[in-house]
């Protein structure tokens, strides 16, 4: 990995722990355990799109651990990663039959292996299948996160898109 | 029919799921029976409609949660965790109460038990 490689994904890293941190600051809309618009998500699906599985993860865990750590919510952490792991692993499948364009669907999708694998974690900790009452309430969110989550990382990448070839023609 | 139309098409019957599964959860009747369970044994099983006004705490791993019984109706009045989810869902009405930090659980007994129990 050289120098450029690393820096752009400690730059994509910084990007989504800034996001997570200044959503910890919007009042969740219900006192649902583990609903969250996900804003940093964007740069995931950002990343799972123009890079490859193993630096995809290396960003979203380094945001997981600090993030948990800045928050100060330690005891999130494990519903935190069981969801990531599942929605990174759906996602990266997905991302061979979804194309660029169809981000978004990609992003919901991810958003509900996300709600799924959290609320898994939760009745392993709890042992009690008590919690699964909250999966639908994660879902209906989830869907609707994941559809804005997804559309912004489209417009990224489009506008990305735009700016190189202005570049290429102003040279 | 593209893969990417049956995709879409599974994404929004799991969305519209996810609406009917709420309303479910949301209109099921509810039984006066409630189970407090931490760390999946069960703590307290209480009849609200009996109970008399009164707070009560438990402890998990030094960490107190303060839970109260008022006209009936029982809600979580103090946490001490990082989120106070718990606190913020209020009297117990459709979801249950749950404090993931301190694995508490609060919920309604399942409306086929107490029938059993009732008659």
């Amino acid at each position: 990995m050289n120098t450029k490689k690393l820096t752009y994904m400690a730059m994509l890293t910084t990007i989504s722990l800034i996001i997570f941190i200044v959503e910890l600051r919007i009042p969740t809309l219900a006192p649902i355990p583990g609903m969250k618009l996900g804003l940093a998500n964007i740069i995931t699906v950002y990343a799972v799109y123009t890079l490859n599985v193993k630096k995809v993860g290396m960003i979203v865990f380094a945001r997981i651990l600090l993030g948990s750590m800045f928050s100060g919510n330690i005891s999130a952490l494990i519903y935190s990663i069981s969801g990531a792991v599942l929605c990174l692993l759906g996602m990266l499948i997905l991302r061979k039959m979804i194309g660029k364009e169809q981000l978004w669907l990609c992003s919901i999708f991810g958003a509900i292996f996300h709600n799924i694998g959290q609320t898994a974690a939760a009745v392993f900790v709890m042992k009690t299948t008590t919690v699964i009452a909250y999966l639908p309430f994660l879902l209906v969110s989830g869907c609707i996160a994941g559809l804005f989550t997804g559309l912004c990382a489209t417009y990224i990448i489009r506008s990305e898109r735009y700016t190189m070839r202005s570049e290429e023609t102003s040279r | 029919m593209s893969r990417n139309k049956v995709l879409a098409i599974t994404a929004a019957v799991i969305f519209l799921g996810a609406v009917i599964w709420c309303a479910v959860i949301l209109l099921k009747p509810k039984s006066n029976i409630v189970n407090i369970t931490q760390d999946g044994t069960l703590l307290y099983s209480l009849d609200l409609s009996r109970e008399k006004d009164r707070t009560f705490t438990v402890e998990y791993k030094d960490r107190k949660n303060t839970i109260e019984i008022k006209d009936g109706r029982i809600r979580m009045l103090e946490a001490e965790c990082p989120d106070h989810i718990c606190v913020d869902t209020g009297w117990l009405e459709d979801v249950p109460i749950v404090c993931l930090p301190n694995r508490l659980v609060i919920d309604h007994a399942d409306k086929t038990d107490t029938d059993a129990q009732t008659r």
